[in-house]
């Protein structure tokens, strides 16, 4: 090839590529960026929707350092992604590995079971939560009855409210993550397993030199888009708890919506957005480094 | 290079469907201006409400938005109202929309008012008053009155309304807070209707059983939290704020007494952590699943028609050693957008359906729901049904005691919940709670008049 | 032996997948219940009031909002997939200066709360002219950069081979796209149709800011308002239009269930 082709090539190439990406440029840059400017913007004024903005330099970011609850707020989001994330993604790896060994019709059926919970909203998957885990009357109290167990407060317990919403929330999102991760497996070209089968690797082996690797960029997409989706959760724990019992599961979407929405502090909520942005900002950041620079190591 | 142009030609293409998407939005606005007129005629541009070309009659009437929260029966009537002022004048013409009752205060209201679209006509609960009238959101009131009707109104629901001498919005309907019992259940286990702190105590003691709870008390933070809690505070003289609402009072014995006396139903499980149905339905008790609850007038409908089998019977708050008779009066308010082109017109119709005939008013505290009528001429026009049944109790024995919810801001409701919570929740006592709290009240304060 | 262990994982999962089910199971016998029985705790059904179905679909706007969220979430769907195909092909497999920035820009867009962005995307949606219409329900919410991610995710794993022969063949690298890459997509257009057509039909904060004409309401505007917040809820029609809420989501995952394997199917190619 002649540099001159080459050229013409890359040429064609910036062009179609830019030409690919701009209905989403300009999409997510109307919808997105520019409202998210305005945020800022806004989060440097005293502002309650209601009347005129007041310029307030970066008063609002002054007083959120001093805002105990607003950092309790973040603690809480971390200990629910803590738990979340990880449970989420090996219980959706999991049964996507369990489904890819099943064979025949069988398959189909557990999938769409599986699948089936994230048909319900959620606020309806709230209400549902919120019946089944009743202190008095829930069915899940019944049945550790029947097994033998004592009754749980759950939702109503400081300690156990924010597992009994992570529990909630990963019961309608297994299925789908799940069929993400199938796809990916369903890409896997059996030859390579059975030449792994013939070299004697076979079971956990080949899930750890085969299926794992090969599922990396499904992995990443998977660990931070859900990272940064339980730092968003906010339906869910609005109508289950609303951040209690004593704030216990006042996360900081929850902390943000109550100052902007309840009590109309716009502009500091809109700086507590921008914190809560640049926190996970860092962390999805994080996590793409650590994702990638193991790549280099497999 | 043509292929580097096809690459391009159906970028073009994709942003193009974008923007038709975009321009043809606006054009089928444009040529459909009456199907989308309710959104056009907002607060300011309503004035120009004489291009909404279907109002049908000459096209010339002033359209005015009015948002509720209200469905069901509730929702029946204010439709029903609307229906019937669009009818009997040809001034006006109202639009009428409801929302669910948690998303029309946090989300509905205010990006309404904050693109300039409020509404015309709404509903205020007391935790947003101040905010929405300091924001010039609610028109002063006071010149709209018909003769003689503001003589009517009870003298503490318009002091609830005024800032600054000015009505700033109407109030309809007081609802009382009362202690409902199971009278088979305190028959049973012999116990008499309890009158004071400790008979309610002891009572819900006796009565708990791993089927029945004891006593019904909201348990989860919101407004409807601290509005069942303060009549406990008033008993005893306390109060949240001092009486020009500047500073706080919350760091004193009496809520210290409160607060032990509301966290220990919680603490001793004679009250559930956690509801399910709504700790304002009278379904606890209906289900037999309560033998007390302390809820308002609105229960008594419900409590008449759908667990008629069940003996509920109403009683005044109990009051603790030395203290007197005090119970919540809540109850939305209608107010009209101060920024609204039409504040008389929008204000007319509010006089209309509230201050005027004592019908309207009547029809809205006893067949719709039944409620306390701010306005003496209506409980009087309704003397009759005033004094059935359990209305009786209300009528004769808890009226007299009211005080209609404060208004304080919701940043002061959040720190008084959680002050309640802590209590609850045994994280301090009552006294150290209260000491906790009275600094971050003047904060909120602070805060909120910012 | 060998059956038996065949044998051991379709159970496991069909144990499972009951588990799964048994909240759904809880609601639909719930939602069969009399308004003051609702919440007892019963596993076997014991009362059946067709009436709350009749009385969801009758009295109250659902089968309008059905339509609309359907009309909105297809929509949304099919343009958004097109798009977000596109750009996730553009991040994955062509080179072009800024591609890192484009794409670090993208994915930040994911990371701010819908919430809190919700107030100036009103004030902006409105002032294009596209308030209180189906426009203003679609165009926003076709941006999104989940798909965009998730797509270019699912190119840098797509085999090279073909494409370069495509592009020898005298195919233009649009043409690569449309013809070959976009068509052999379909195991992660099914997965991810069923995720943006679920979460426009979940919508419910956007859909409540943005519409104000009753005409205009979708599915979950209608769950909210039979819920109310009022003086009593009653749950057993809310289920019972949670059920029917449900149903066209159901219908969509027995379809792209065929589809699931139809993709796997055609992925043998490789």
């Amino acid at each position: 090839m002649t540099p001159k082709r080459i050229s013409a090539r890359t040429r064609n190439e910036w062009v179609t590529a830019y030409g690919f990406l701009l209905p989403n440029i300009v999409g997510l840059l109307v919808f997105v960026f520019i409202p998210i400017i305005y945020a800022f913007y806004a989060s440097l004024h005293d502002w309650n929707a209601l009347s005129p903005k007041v310029y307030a330099g970066w008063a609002n970011y002054r007083e959120l350092l001093h805002d105990d609850e607003w950092w309790a707020s973040v603690r809480k989001t971390l200990t629910f992604s803590v738990v979340y994330v990880p449970l989420l993604f090996m219980s959706s790896l999991l049964s996507a590995v369990m489904l890819n060994a099943i064979r025949g019709r069988a398959s189909g059926v557990v999938r769409t079971m599986f699948l089936m919970p994230f048909a319900i909203t959620s606020v309806i998957s709230a209400i549902i939560g919120m019946f089944m885990l009743d202190p008095r009357n829930g069915a899940v109290n019944h049945i550790l009855e029947l097994l033998g167990g004592s009754p749980q407060q759950f939702l109503a317990s400081t300690s156990q409210a924010m597992f009994s919403i992570a529990g909630v929330i990963l019961w309608i999102n297994v299925g789908y993550n799940m069929i993400i991760f199938l796809s990916a497996m369903k890409e896997i070209p059996r030859d390579y397993y059975e030449a792994a089968e013939i070299d004697g690797a076979t079971g956990w082996k080949s899930f750890r030199y085969i299926t794992l690797p090969l599922l990396k960029e499904t992995s990443t997409f998977i660990l931070i888009v859900t990272t940064i989706g339980s730092f968003q959760a906010l339906e869910q724990i609005l109508v289950m708890t609303d951040g209690g019992p004593m704030n216990s599961t006042q996360v900081s979407v929850l902390y943000i919506f109550k100052q902007g929405f309840d009590m109309l502090n716009m502009g500091y909520a809109s700086a507590l957005a921008f914190v809560l942005f640049l926190i996970i900002f860092c962390l999805s950041l994080f996590q793409l480094k650590l994702l990638s620079s193991k790549k280099e190591g497999v | 290079m043509r292929k580097t142009w096809k690459g391009l030609g159906f970028a073009a293409i994709s942003l193009l469907l974008v923007l038709q998407i975009a321009c043809g939005g606006s054009g089928t606005k444009n040529s459909d201006a009456g199907a989308s007129a309710p959104a056009e005629s907002s607060g300011q541009a309503s004035a120009s409400a004489d291009n909404g070309g279907n109002s049908g009659n000459g096209g010339k009437k002033i359209k005015l938005k009015f948002y509720d929260f209200h469905t069901e029966a509730e929702e029946k009537f204010f439709r029903g109202l609307v229906d019937e002022y669009n009818k009997i004048q040809d001034k006006v013409e109202i639009e009428y929309s409801t929302f669910n009752q948690g998303d029309y205060t946090t989300t509905k209201l205010p990006t309404a008012f904050a693109s300039g679209e409020g509404p015309d006509i709404y509903m205020i609960s007391p935790g947003d008053f101040m905010k929405f009238a300091k924001s010039g959101l609610m028109a002063d009131l006071t010149p709209y009155f018909p003769e003689g009707a503001k003589e009517d109104f009870l003298p503490a629901s318009l002091d609830a309304v005024t800032v600054d001498n000015k009505i700033m919005a109407l109030p309809f309907e007081l609802e009382l807070l009362g202690l409902y019992y199971n009278e088979d259940m305190l028959k049973a286990a012999n116990v008499q209707v309890p009158k004071t702190w400790d008979e309610l105590y002891a009572a819900a003691k006796k009565l708990t059983t791993n089927k029945v709870a004891g006593l019904i008390l909201p348990p989860d933070k919101g407004p409807y939290f601290n509005f069942i809690w303060y009549p406990f505070l008033w008993q005893q003289g306390g109060n949240v704020l001092s009486a020009d609402g500047t500073k706080s009072t919350f760091n004193t014995p009496e809520t210290a007494k409160a607060l032990d006396f509301w966290g220990r139903f919680f603490k001793e499980g004679l009250s559930p952590k956690k509801l399910q149905a709504g700790p304002w339905e009278i379904d606890h008790l209906g289900k037999k699943e309560a033998a007390m609850q302390i809820v308002g007038t609105w229960a008594i409908n419900r409590a008449e028609e759908v667990f008629k089998d069940v003996p509920i019977n109403v009683a005044p708050l109990p009051i603790p050693e030395g203290g007197k008779a005090a119970t919540d009066a809540g109850g939305w308010k209608f107010a009209v957008n101060g920024k609204s082109a039409n504040v008389e017109e929008a204000a007319k119709f509010v006089m209309w359906a509230f201050a005027g005939d004592p019908q309207r008013a009547l029809k809205w505290c006893t067949e719709v729901k039944f409620a306390y009528s701010p306005r003496k001429s209506v409980v009087e026009a309704g003397k009759e049904i005033y004094s059935k049944g359990m209305r009786k109790v209300f009528t004769e024995q808890i009226y007299d005691s009211a005080i209609p919810e404060p208004r304080y801001p919701s940043e002061v409701l959040d720190v008084v919940g959680d002050a309640m919570q802590y209590v609850m929740y045994g994280k301090y006592d009552g006294a150290k709670a209260a000491e906790v709290s009275d600094p971050k009240i003047n904060d909120a304060l602070a805060k909120a008049n910012k | 032996m060998a059956v038996s262990k065949r044998m051991v994982l379709p159970v496991v999962g069909v144990l499972l997948g009951l588990l799964m089910l048994f909240p759904i199971y809880m609601m639909l016998i719930s939602s069969l219940r009399s308004e003051t029985t609702v919440f007892d705790f019963q596993l076997l059904p014991v009362e059946f009031e067709w009436s709350n179905f009749k009385t969801a679909w009758t009295e109250s706007g659902l089968p309008r909002a059905i339509l609309n969220s359907l009309f909105v979430s297809v929509t949304v769907t099919v343009v958004a997939m097109v798009f977000h195909a596109m750009s996730g092909y553009a991040l994955a497999r062509l080179n072009f200066p800024g591609k890192s920035v484009v794409f670090g820009w993208m994915l930040s867009t994911l990371m701010v709360p819908f919430s809190i962005i919700m107030l100036p995307l009103y004030l902006i949606t409105k002032d294009l002219g596209l308030g209180n219409s189906y426009w203003g329900l679609i165009v926003p919410s076709i941006f999104n950069a989940y798909g965009i991610f998730l797509f270019r995710q699912f190119y840098r794993d797509f085999p090279k081979e073909l494409e370069e022969a495509a592009y020898m063949e005298g195919l233009s690298l649009a043409g690569t796209f449309f013809r070959i890459a976009f068509p052999l997509s379909v195991p992660i257009i099914v997965p991810l149709t069923i995720g943006f057509f679920l979460a426009n039909w979940n919508s419910y904060l956007w859909p409540l800011v943005i519409t104000q004409d009753e005409k205009l309401w979708v599915v979950q505007q209608e769950l909210a308002h039979i819920v109310g917040g009022g003086y009593f809820t009653p749950w057993n029609i809310v289920l019972a239009a949670a059920v029917i809420a449900a149903i066209p989501t159901f219908i969509l995952f027995f379809i792209a269930q065929r589809y699931l394997v139809e993709g796997i199917k055609m992925s043998g190619i490789k």
